[in-house]
């Protein structure tokens, strides 16, 4: 197993290049000139020539050991971001950011996963009766209801009418009460589509014969869900969870702005709509890190989770 | 374990927990429901509670684990414990209110860039900045027309006969709030010095100001001061103790500034000097907060203004607590007609600031700010377009329900116009005015302004809004901007003729992709459709589209710009050829006659003689038709009655000094 983390530790090389060059193209050459952005309203060309000079933007694209994209590469290699467009360091604004976020998503995401799955295996036994038929359509529903429209109603009914939550981020408040509701929301929106995945995982394995064996050799009801119908669904599960921990430190895009949680989702959002390539660029590499990295632990898991899954 | 967390932060919800039977697999949460089902008076005592709930949980999860070796159940709870210290251990917390404190609840609607003034542009920046800096004059608060008073000046500065040396005196005992840049964190006095420091940082090239153009070419040696800071390597090498003629201190208290010479003898070179030190690029900077915090120094503002940073977490929320060490101001004492009837004037004379600290909550979304509003979190706000109906009847006054929530309402006519600009280096639109001019008898305002605007905005006649001094109350006669279609159409013809064929289709950029640029790209695409004219919309984001314009790249585009002073030079710079992009001339538009005009009203005072050039001014502009004018907006603001002093002003931002919270009135207030 060393010899294969290895090779796949080195895998992550030409694929860590390979989006630096593509996050460098796109925002270089696709993207312009930034200069005249930065330099505000009413700016001089010597001044346009100067913000040129400081950020490095005159020097040859590609040609040169001295050119922008080595020098973005060598940054990008030690972390050291630099600074953004409102000339705060960028791995600041990034360590401010990871806390709050990841205080919405981690919640979020245990909460979907542990109530989705422990739901799925009751569904999934009482499959056929008219409690599966009733949690399918109920999935159904909440699958097809927009993430907006949960955020409104939670935040008008909840927060607003019935005053359970903050409406918004307060700093009087604790991490705890600013991220409660959103979490809430969060959990319930993606409650629907996971349930209906674990479900069709579930009853995969609930069709197979050694449900049958178990059940025939007098096993209980919950040591066959929870001993041998959850391990052998774990490969599925696997792949879906520890493949989602990346986007949990990227946030969450629209809860993170309709209840002021200033997490990277935020962070990204405002870099993007203020084409702060530097954010951008930053987000992007650290999110390509996290996804290979956690590529290659959903790997590792498998075989920890399955025996016969070896890794050469 | 997940809903349990989630019910305590309900309050008195905790029966939601036990209502659920979670597996087996993650059984560790009994422990949790127990912890965790106490009946907790406030949120703070929840949050204690969580962090203790974690620790517990934290050591029977591993216990568990260790105990019976049931991997996956240990190592959930374990990873479910960290999520759980995440969230209890973000405390956001800034200070607490205390129970008769009197903060300042505001909202943003973006966030702000910077807090350093030197290089403040954006209005949400220079709100919150000019609570900690002031600069040498201001804005009489309560006055109209606008009037300059001194601030950290003694008084209105001496004027040398040839009108080009300014002495203006500093006033003694102003201190800077106290930092760590000071010498055992005590801030020092005011000197003048400071202001020449200042003044001369925005003209280093290095430092890469946005508040340049102010001074380009006005004050004596301060050009060549900015040269010689383009042959320094670094920021660090520039030497501020190098002499610049025209920024002197002869002494701690006094400041002379030289202007350059005017073009002709008997004028005055600049004679909107004392509107420009009322900017907040003027204000003081110690340069020992410049030194301590280098490139930080955006991020801590020390300044001598009445409040000062406490916490500024950025995209979210920024905080100013009173500054101890502010000399202290008087509430003015005197204001304009019916000042006194409104209770402007019932604080005149007491000591400012009232407010112990100064909340600016940053609130990108409609819905959650006008919610806590209504909750009585935020003292006032602007009308959300769609909650319109439920605040104004249709004859213009409160909604029942408003009225009985105590709430009132203030307009306000901002000194601002907005257009659909003519990129005037675009082959098509530059050699072609009829073209120009169909294109703006072609715009419905009145339906644009009942569409969009709920009937709030004026029709914009004339470059100058009404506020302004040198608006032309005849402009509406003139009728540039009346809608016009048949007219329209006959111009058109006319165009084809000087296109030599028809006319291609145009293109629009808007700065925007959201639902409201889309509806208005979709009114503007008709109104020309119904003359005949193709266009295209370009709906793209702000960046894009202000690289667009400042290439010459966006054939016609919309945009709009606001006053920062009592004189219409904002508007017609905008005209004046030696701005063209990436300068303020973003149409590109040049016109010998307008230019010597412009030339000409530079050089004179405030008087009837500059206005009546701004006037001719703007005709000139009209009938050339660089722009077809849209509307000036009108601010319909709402605020609750227990917010004192909220006198809306079109130039003034360091206003949080003058507003006082009736602490009853707010403490009765039920949602």
């Amino acid at each position: 197993m060393t010899a294969y983390i290895i090779r796949r530790l080195l895998y992550t090389i030409p694929i860590v290049f390979g989006v630096l060059l593509l996050t460098f193209v796109l925002f270089t050459l696709v993207g312009g000139d930034i200069s005249i952005e930065i330099a505000g309203k009413g700016a001089t060309a010597e001044t346009i020539e100067e913000i040129r000079e400081q950020y490095g933007l005159n020097k040859p694209l590609f040609l040169s050991w001295d050119s922008q994209f080595i020098n973005h590469f060598k940054n990008a290699l030690t972390f050291d971001f630099g600074r953004a467009r409102d000339r705060e360091l960028i791995i600041d604004k990034i360590k401010r950011g990871v806390g709050p976020s990841l205080a919405l998503t981690v919640p979020m995401f245990f909460g979907v996963v542990i109530i989705s799955i422990s739901l799925s295996l009751v569904i999934a036994f009482v499959r056929g009766s008219v409690w599966d038929v009733s949690a399918v359509v109920i999935c159904v529903a909440g699958m097809s209801i927009p993430y907006l429209s949960f955020i409104l109603f939670g935040q008008y009914f909840l927060a607003y009418k019935w005053g359970l939550f903050p409406v918004f981020f307060s700093p009087d408040l604790t991490m705890a009460q600013n991220v409660a509701l959103p979490v809430l929301i969060g959990t319930a929106a993606g409650l629907g589509g996971n349930i209906r995945f674990y479900r069709t995982v579930m009853l995969d394995e609930m069709r197979s014969d050694y449900v049958r064996t178990a059940f025939a050799k007098g096993l209980t009801t919950r040591r066959v869900l929870f001993k041998h119908v959850l391990k052998n669904a774990m490969i599925p599960i696997i792949t879906r969870v520890v493949l989602a921990i990346p986007f949990l430190f990227l946030g969450s895009l629209l809860l993170e702005r309709f209840f002021g949680i200033p997490g990277l989702g935020y962070l990204m959002v405002e870099a993007i709509g203020s084409r702060d390539y530097f954010v951008i660029s930053a987000m992007t590499y650290i999110s390509a890190i996290l996804f290979v990295v956690f590529n290659l632990i959903t790997d590792i898991c498998y075989s920890l989770a399955d025996p016969r899954v070896c890794l050469e | 374990m997940l809903v349990s967390m989630l019910a305590i932060e309900a309050r008195n919800s905790f029966f939601l927990a036990s209502s659920l039977q979670l597996p087996a697999s993650i059984r560790v949460s009994r422990t949790t429901n127990v912890l965790l089902h106490f009946h907790f008076s406030s949120l703070r005592q929840m949050n204690f509670a969580l962090k203790f709930a974690t620790l517990e949980i934290s050591r029977r999860a591993i216990r568990l684990a260790k105990k019976k070796g049931r991997f996956l159940t240990g190592l959930i709870s374990v990873v479910f414990t960290t999520s759980l210290l995440i969230v209890a251990g973000c405390d956001g917390s800034a200070s607490v209110e205390e129970p008769n404190e009197m903060v300042l609840r505001h909202v943003l609607y973006t966030r702000i860039k910077g807090l350093d003034p030197g290089n403040m542009r954006d209005v949400y920046s220079v709100i919150v900045g000019s609570q900690i800096f002031e600069s040498l004059y201001q804005y009489h608060f309560l006055k109209r027309p606008y009037e300059l008073v001194p601030l950290l000046a003694e008084d209105m500065p001496q004027i040398s006969e040839d009108l080009l040396t300014y002495t203006i005196r500093i006033k003694k005992g102003v201190y800077f709030q106290d930092d760590r840049c000071f010498t055992g964190g005590k801030g020092r006095e005011l000197k003048a010095e400071d202001f020449v420091f200042s003044l001369k940082r925005v003209a280093d090239i290095k430092y890469l100001s946005q508040n340049w153009s102010i001074f380009d070419n006005k004050i004596v040696g301060l050009d060549e001061f900015r040269e010689y800071t383009k042959n320094c390597s670094s920021a660090e090498d520039v030497d501020y103790s190098r002499q610049v003629e025209g920024l002197t201190a002869p002494d701690d208290y006094t400041l002379v500034i030289k202007l350059k010479k005017p073009p002709q003898d008997g004028q005055a070179h600049w004679p909107q000097l004392c509107t420009a030190l009322a900017d907040i690029s003027t204000a003081p900077v110690a340069k020992e907060a410049v030194d301590y915090y280098g490139k930080d120094i955006i991020s801590h503002p020390v300044g001598t203004g009445p409040f000062k940073l406490n916490v500024w977490r950025r995209g979210s929320y920024i905080e100013l607590v009173r500054n101890p060490a502010f000399r202290g101001e008087l509430y003015p004492s005197e204001g304009e007609d019916g000042d006194a009837e409104a209770g402007y004037l019932d604080d005149a004379g007491k000591p400012i600031p009232f407010a112990d600290r100064v909340l600016w909550t940053i609130i990108n979304e409609r819905q959650p700010a006008w919610l806590l509003f209504l909750q009585g979190k935020v003292d006032a706000t602007v009308i959300p377009k769609d909650s319109f109906d439920e605040v104004m009847t249709g004859t213009g006054e409160l909604t029942p329900e408003m009225k009985q929530r105590n709430i009132r309402l203030k307009t306000f006519r901002d000194p601002s116009t907005y257009w659909v600009g003519f990129n005037m280096a675009d082959d098509v639109l530059s050699r072609n005015k009829p073209l120009r001019r169909a294109i703006s008898y072609a715009i419905d305002r009145e339906k644009f302004i009942e569409l969009f605007f709920n009937n709030r905005h004026l029709v914009a006649h004339g470059l100058i809004p009404p506020v302004m001094p040198s608006y032309n109350p005849g402009i509406k006669e003139k009728g540039y901007t009346r809608y016009d279609p048949e007219k329209a159409k006959e111009l058109l013809k006319e165009a084809e003729k000087i296109h030599g064929g028809t006319l291609p289709r145009l293109k629009i950029a808007m700065p925007g992709t959201d639902t409201w640029y889309r509806q208005f790209g979709q009114f503007l695409k008709r109104n020309l459709d119904t003359v005949g004219l193709e266009v295209e919309m370009q709906y793209m984001d702000r960046p894009t589209y202000q690289e667009r314009v400042n290439t010459k790249s966006a054939q016609m585009f919309s945009s709009g710009t606001s006053a920062s002073i009592p004189d219409a030079q904002d508007f017609l710079s905008m005209f004046y050829s030696k701005y063209q992009t990436p300068g303020r001339n973003k149409f590109n538009y040049s016109n010998p006659d307008f230019d010597r005009l412009y030339e000409k009203a530079q050089v004179l005072p405030d008087s009837g003689e500059r206005r009546r050039l701004y006037q001719r001014m703007e005709l000139i502009a009209l009938e050339d038709c660089p722009a077809a004018l849209l509307n000036h907006r009108v601010a319909y603001v709402l605020h609750h009655d227990w917010y004192k002093n909220y006198k809306q002003h079109a130039f003034a931002y360091g206003l949080s000094k003058y507003r006082r919270i009736d602490m009853a009135k707010r403490t009765a207030y039920k949602n």
